[in-house]
């Protein structure tokens, strides 16, 4: 019998790559077919952005990086092009840019009661589609009750930063890895997939991990 | 949680396998390689055929 292979994702809420990612990667996990067990690891693209950021992602990038608003409309129009062609619909006209570390937390809160993937998929969607802020603790609050937790567990769960020391060991381990960007898979300890690949290219490592696994297990019987 | 991960020792160097071309999101910036639009360019124009 084979085992579950473990892939542990590096990724930030407010990644567009990363929800694109991760519909690819879930694509190419069904094309494999074996069982794979997925945790999401925090990675802040841009920890110095303020919570109250009161421009749109356009401004935001369009300051940033010095490039002409026109520039990043079209970036931004091709990047929802994109997402669309994976089945999400990214609302960049609602998108509310913000600092990311305390939905980090209430992922590793999710996480500690055995919800992790449910709470990341909520959170993308959130930011990307639902327009929903989320970087106020009200609003990860709201959303987190919303998923049926308690709201004054979660609301001081996320007051005290009792998951910030998750979250930032989380960012240091990617940086021994020596990951730069996201999203990251680090599939079964051993291999390292950068970016939002294909879901054949996904479905390829996990077949090559299974395939090295068997004749260790040949050897067992 | 993969073994490594857990121990807080460093972990093992890792195989980098896939398309090193690949969209993702470095520092606040997130890229769009060209092959990565031709792709949906040539999805749209496959959903015109069918």
């Amino acid at each position: 019998m084979s085992e579950v292979i473990k892939v542990d994702i590096w990724s930030d809420v407010q990644c567009p790559w990363c929800y694109i990612g991760k519909r690819k990667f879930e694509a190419g996990a069904e094309l494999f077919g074996g069982e794979v067990e997925v945790e999401y690891h925090s990675f802040e693209l841009s920890p110095d952005t303020p919570v109250e950021y009161e421009g749109t992602p356009v401004q935001y990038l369009s300051e940033r990086k010095g490039m002409p608003v026109g520039q990043v409309e079209q970036m931004l129009e091709r990047v929802t092009g994109i997402a669309k062609a994976v089945g999400l619909d990214y609302d960049y006209d609602h998108v509310h840019q913000t600092n990311t570390v305390i939905s980090h937390e209430l992922i590793h809160f999710a996480k500690s009661k055995g919800r992790q993937l449910e709470m990341k998929e909520r959170l993308l969607k959130a930011y990307f589609v639902n327009g929903e802020h989320v970087g106020r603790i009200p609003d990860l609050v709201a959303i987190a009750a919303e998923l049926g937790y308690d709201e004054a567990e979660v609301t001081e769960a996320l007051e005290s930063h009792r998951f910030l020391a998750d979250v930032k060991a989380d960012v240091a381990l990617a940086q021994e890895y020596g990951i730069q960007g996201v999203p990251f898979f680090v599939i079964d300890g051993k291999y390292g997939v950068s970016g939002a690949q294909e879901a054949e290219a996904f479905a390829n490592v996990l077949a090559q991990v299974q395939a090295e696994r068997e004749p260790t297990e040949k050897e067992a019987v | 949680m993969a073994d490594a991960l857990v121990s807080g020792t460093t972990p093992q160097p890792l195989l980098i396998v896939g398309d090193p071309q690949a969209a993702a999101c470095e520092g606040d910036f997130c890229a769009i390689p060209e092959h990565h639009e031709q792709a949906v360019v040539n999805r749209a124009l496959d959903s015109d055929l069918v």
